[in-house]
């Protein structure tokens, strides 16, 4: 499938913040919001992998939330905040995060990297004590064809241990 | 014709509002993730939608006591306390956390197919409506009973579930997490005064399976005394009820047992199970405990914390920030699309591209007649058209391509291209495919490779046999599922040159197959292959780079392309099915005397790199055993599914599979544990290789031999678990696979070290980073060649303007060729560096080495600065700055006659699994890989590509086929194609190493790139053979076959 044809009609204009910033596109109320950041944003840090929601390559927080980009029509996005990974450094954890999936050698090819941060973001969030049945539970949704997902799943409770011991 | 853009949805404010346009005919819509889906399988999108995402009512998105409302998200509805546990439970089934976070309790239920179904079913579930007439409450039973109505769902509703009630459900999917159903079992029991059961409901259903209620089955449990209840009456009972239906993943037997089965599980528990089919676990076949092999070292930043290095990408990858070739955007920059053939085999009668040209927006639109060169490439023989003239061979050729100012005009494009086709006999078996009268693929026939092979007196050996095993192996068709698909640019340089950047695997072979079809020398394309989003040999072929580089020329502008998910799955490259009768044969002691084989391997529409592939899993045959007759033969059959070629392992891993389990089937006939028998059988070290030619040293076959004797997985719980829910095997295997390309191909090493204007160290190799971490292997042989630090050198790769031919980052060849590269042009850039120092200091050489960050003095200590840092060093030497090329030919085998590897890696492969007692599904516990593949040049690295391998010969082994029925994709995308997800992957990955070599061997270190996957398959198999007595042959391993072998299947369901 394609991204359906933009029809920049008044009708279709869609306004909500990004990263940050408010935006206004003209897009066709169903193109995805993944499509939007790719094509219209230049926002590549999001990647599409299969466009069925099955891989999260594209995932990204809409009100804080991780969900699939692939999924999000615009038409929903009026009035939200959409954090990508681009943005994510406004949130707290995330430093800490990007850190310990860097040390760690979490990634190979890197593709999922972007949609996974995105998710450990939003778990660690909510969650900063994960075990690892929780970390993996967490990433179902994901696919990392290179890694067999030890690299990221140690990296990931080395992030949750780190942020343990800076706020107990 | 592709739709024109339907009109937009919807809104209304209230179900009031919505209720009347659901009645005229839209579709409401509320978490909108299944459409998605829908769409993408080529479903039609409704005309009118009405979206809930705004609808306000009170109660609409909240959840009491009792009622849920139709807008609750699953997320939210699974954190409800208010919800009884069973529920919870299997809205945690549903999907993955992502998506239960936009999809609702409604849409579940509303697809009618939806796994939430009979847990419903099971609680008394009603449905509240809000239609033109009003609201009305329905039982969900009756509610299925009745065609769909145009009715918008506002909530569901719960009984209270009386106190004591049993309420149980389960899911069981195709694989651990976010799975499509296979079928789902639920039932809630309520006590009776008298301990018996007062009321009981069951039900069944979800995914393909119409739902609904088990009366029996409820009229039998109803009244009936809990700890007297004929569980094996009752499995068949239900079995007799469940209505299933068979698909391309599992047949109706199967899911009509698994849900019985389960049910039985979920009320009697063990004891239920037992009244199945009592477990008769084998004797445990563990080999007696030894030491571990001297020097052997666990891999893992734990235990290597010295060795840890971050790679040079990872923080960018981590950011985001990382430049793949698909991400590149420019204004001036088209979007080209491929249009695909959509049947498997037809003459083309013409071809009619003027709807689209005329179009607006569109700038190219190429075919067959705009190919300028050679219609046709590959890179064994040239059998696949660049586009299609005169025929296609599967669905996925590429007819026609198109380069438009954005993604939907040159989609509308596509659609205007009109092409003719006069359909021809589809060739979907490998088998019926070499029939002398079969329809054939390509003129000439369809037997693309035939060899053979005869080895001692094949026949009089078997008769000496004592024990003789022979089975039929079958390999799936596997995807690489590289996460970046097929794509990049394409750009028409002013001066002529074309730039190629597309992500791939041996850009100079690129050059010469698009030289080829462009009719332009070579030298004017430049291919800049990497980096690359994943290949795992997917790449190695051509890909999208014809109709990229025809598009890019005809328009004189840049052109981006990169495919979507769906059409890499038909278009893209496989791994070649096998399917490896195998008969072998040993005399009472256990030593092996004899085999006999015969493959036939489907090689799809095109050759590609097939006949390596084949000749590669003929080379390891025998494995690593001395076997003195051998009688083989190998054909590779045309058909029209899909096309297949290189894929991580080449054929060996396919072997492997076959000998291994054949080796492991005959300990158990002779009494011999797994490490005696092949201890019995091993070749030794400096004996020939397999076609007889020289092998490297360091063999360390015994050694991981030892290892695996040595491994505490033996010891581990085998047998029934503790819940009795499942039974558990160890099981082991041996990895042998050659490395490199083979003593026939010319297979260079090239590399150029240079100071860099900015004092990098930069190492220039002809070969691709795809994720391997070919980056930290050059940091680390390039600085321990000069002395510097690893973050003095930077890595330069993929780029066929910067270096002469490096050959093909494939075959596990990159490690070996980055150092070997490294040792050969280090010591001369050195010298030169030591000498410009010297000469820029006015200091005498002898004074001066390479450390870390620059030139130091001999004396200086390592925490002293340099005496010039290399960034001083290269602007004071400014465009005279010192470089250091190297060329040579990767280290082979003399051995004309055929191609024979002279490198192989060693490792044994030992898993335990756990076998569902009421599905057949099997978990790995624990894999634990001990390699010997010489120095460990990079943690990280070596760690990752066996963890990886793994994980992947994972999905190989119980869950990856790409099915074509009919030369039609079965699966079309991630949502059937099962590729192994977190939950999947072992609970424990341990690798080990032994990295010492023989004393006088300098070729250092080994490629690690396939070995975490090479045994992966067999043993596997050993282990489910140790749960269960039966050693699976056909990958990925089948369920059903499984639970049959542990008598798990009802007396009419049995095979």
């Amino acid at each position: 499938m394609t991204a359906l044809a933009i029809a920049p009609d008044a009708d279709d204009v869609v306004a909500f913040t990004l990263d940050g910033r408010p935006v206004r596109f003209a897009a066709h109320p169903e193109t995805v919001l993944a499509d939007l950041l790719r094509e219209e944003a230049g926002i590549t840090a999001t990647k599409i992998g299969c466009r069925v929601g099955r891989c999260g390559a594209c995932t990204v927080l809409v009100d804080g939330v991780a969900v699939n980009g692939c999924l999000v029509p615009a038409h929903r996005l009026e009035g939200a905040t959409v954090v990508t990974p681009d943005g994510l450094d406004a949130l707290p954890v995330a430093a800490v995060v990007r850190a310990a999936l860097t040390e760690g050698n979490a990634f190979q090819c890197g593709y999922c990297a972007p949609g996974i941060v995105t998710t450990v973001v939003a778990l660690l969030t909510a969650d900063r004590d994960p075990d690892e049945a929780a970390v993996r539970a967490a990433l179902a949704g994901h696919i990392c064809r290179c890694t067999g997902y030890g690299s990221i799943v140690r990296a990931v409770l080395d992030a949750a241990a780190r942020l343990k011991e800076a706020r107990p | 014709m592709r739709p024109e853009p339907p009109r937009p949805p919807s809104k209304p404010r209230s179900l009031a509002e919505a209720a009347p346009l659901a009645a005229e005919g839209a579709r409401p819509v509320a978490g909108g993730t299944a459409l998605q889906v829908e769409w993408a399988g080529g479903g039609r999108r409704p005309d009118r939608l009405v979206d809930l995402s705004r609808i306000a009512d009170e109660g609409f998105r909240s959840v009491e006591a009792g009622r849920i409302g139709a807008g609750v998200t699953l997320a939210a509805a699974g954190r409800a306390a208010d919800l009884p546990a069973m529920l919870r439970a299997a809205i945690g089934d549903v999907a993955g956390p992502n998506v239960r976070a936009l999809a609702t309790i409604a849409g579940n239920v509303m697809g009618r197919t939806g796994c939430l179904i009979p847990p419903l079913l099971a609680l008394g579930a009603e449905l509240e409506f809000i239609g033109a007439e009003g609201t009305r409450r329905i039982a969900l039973e009756a509610w299925l009973a009745k065609p769909a109505g145009d009715e918008i769902l506002a909530a569901i509703h719960l009984p209270e579930l009386p106190a004591g009630a049993v309420a149980v459900h389960r899911k069981i999917g195709l694989r651990r997490a976010f799975s499509p159903s296979v079928i789902g079992v639920a039932a809630v029991l309520v006590p009776g005064p008298d301990g018996r059961i007062a009321m009981a409901r069951a039900a069944s259903g979800g995914g393909p399976n119409p739902p609904g209620r088990l009366a029996g089955t409820e009229a039998a449990l109803a009244g009936a005394d809990p700890a007297a209840i004929d569980w094996r009456a009752l499995r068949d009972l239900a079995f007799a009820e469940i209505i299933a239906v068979s698909d391309v993943h599992r047949t109706a037997r199967y899911r009509r047992t698994a849900a019985a089965n389960a049910l039985v599980a979920l009320l009697g528990g063990p004891a239920g199970l037992d009244a199945l089919a009592p477990v008769r676990t084998p004797p445990s076949r563990a080999p007696r405990r030894e030491p571990p092999p001297a020097g052997e070292i666990a891999v893992s930043r734990a235990a290597m914390a010295a060795d840890w290095h971050v790679r040079p990408d990872m923080a960018d990858k981590v950011a985001g920030r990382f430049p793949y070739h698909t991400d590149a955007r420019s204004p001036e920059m088209l979007v080209g699309r491929i249009l695909r053939a959509g049947v498997p085999h037809a003459r083309i009668r013409s071809i009619d591209t003027r709807a689209a040209e005329a179009l607006p927006g569109v700038a190219a639109v190429v075919t067959a007649a705009d190919v300028p060169g050679l219609n046709a490439y590959g890179i064994v023989v040239q059998d696949q058209p660049a586009l299609c003239g005169d025929k296609v061979r599967y669905v996925g050729d590429a007819v026609a391509a198109v380069a438009a100012v954005d993604a939907a005009t040159a989609a509308r494009a596509l659609d205007l291209i009109a092409v003719d086709y006069e359909p021809l006999p589809v060739v979907s078996d490998p088998v019926a495919a070499l029939a002398p009268d079969a329809p054939p693929v390509h003129e000439g026939g369809n037997l693309r490779r035939d060899m053979t092979l005869e080895r001692g007196d094949v026949d009089s050996a078997f008769a000496r046999c004592a024990h003789v095993v022979e089975a039929v192996y079958t390999t799936p068709r596997q995807m690489h599922a590289f996460m970046e698909t097929e794509g990049g640019w394409v750009m028409p340089e002013p001066d002529g040159t074309l730039t190629v950047r597309v992500g791939a695997q041996y850009g100079r072979r690129d050059q010469i197959q698009l030289g080829r079809i462009l009719d332009r020398p070579p030298e004017s394309i430049r291919v800049v292959s990497g980096p690359t989003g994943g290949a795992f040999g997917g790449k190695d072929e051509l890909t999208v780079q014809p109709a990229l580089c025809l598009l890019a020329l005809k328009a004189g502008r840049p052109v981006r392309l990169q495919l979507d998910r769906s059409e890499s799955v038909a278009a893209g490259w496989k791994s070649m099915p096998f399917t490896i009768r195998m008969r072998t044969g040993c005399d009472a002691a256990g030593r092996i005397l004899a085999q006999e084989l015969d493959v036939v391997a489907d090689c799809g529409a095109y050759a590609s790199l097939s006949p390596g592939v084949l000749e590669t899993a003929l080379e390891h045959l025998a494995g690593p055993y001395v076997i003195p007759n051998i009688r083989s033969r190998g054909r590779l059959a045309y058909t029209n599914n899909g096309c297949c070629g290189a894929f991580r392992g080449f054929g060996a891993n396919q072997m492997t599979f076959a000998v291994e389990s054949q080796v492991d089937r005959l300990a158990a006939l002779c009494g011999l544990d797994p490490v005696a028998m092949r201890r019995l059988n091993l070749r030794a070290p400096g004996d020939l290789g397999f076609l007889g030619q020289v092998v490297a040293p360091s063999e360390r076959l015994r050694e991981v031999l030892t290892a695996a004797a040595a491994s505490d997985l033996w010891t581990h719980p085998r047998g029934i678990t503790d819940d009795g829910s499942a039974v558990v095997g160890v099981g082991m295997a041996l990895n042998y696979q050659g490395n490199g390309i083979g003593s026939i191909f010319d297979d260079p090493i090239t590399v150029r070290l240079a100071l860099g204007a900015d004092g990098a160290i930069e190492a220039h190799y002809d070969l691709v980073e795809m994720g391997q971490g070919l980056v930290s292997v050059v940091q680390a042989s390039v600085a321990a060649a000069l002395g510097c630090a690893r973050s003095d050198v930077r890595p330069v790769l993929g780029d066929t303007a910067l270096v002469p031919d490096g050959g093909s980052t494939s075959a596990s060849r990159g490690s070996v060729a980055v150092h070997l590269g490294a040792k050969a042009a280090g010591p001369a850039l050195k010298a030169a560096l030591i000498e410009a120092a010297a000469a820029v200091l006015g200091r005498p050489v002898e004074r001066l080495t390479v450390g870390p960050g620059g030139i130091r003095d001999i004396g200086a200590n390592a925490c002293d600065e340099p005496v010039i840092a290399f960034s001083a060093l290269a602007a004071a030497l400014g465009d005279d700055r010192p470089a250091s090329s190297h060329g040579r030919q990767f280290p082979k085998t003399h051995w004309p006659e055929a191609n024979a590897r002279f490198f192989f890696c060693f490792g044994a492969t030992i898993a335990r699994v756990s076998v569902d007692r009421a599905t057949g599904a099997v978990t790995v516990l624990d894999v634990n890989l001990h390699t010997a593949a010489g120095p460990v040049i990079d943690a990280a690295g070596y760690v990752g590509q066996i963890e990886g391998g793994i994980v992947q010969a994972l999905g190989f082994t119980l869950l990856e086929h790409a099915a074509i029925e009919d030369g039609r994709p079965a699966v079309r995308n991630f949502d059937g194609y099962m590729v192994p997800m977190a939950p999947d992957a072992p609970g424990s990955i341990r690798v080990f190493a032994l990295p010492d070599l023989d004393e006088g061997d300098e070729f250092g270190p080994r490629g690690v790139g396939e070995l975490g996957m090479g045994a992966v398959t067999p043993a596997l198999s050993a282990a489910i053979a140790d749960a269960t007595g039966v050693w699976p042959s056909a990958a990925p391993f089948r369920p059903e076959d499984i639970l049959a072998a542990l008598g798990g299947l009802p007396a009419e369901a049995a095979p």
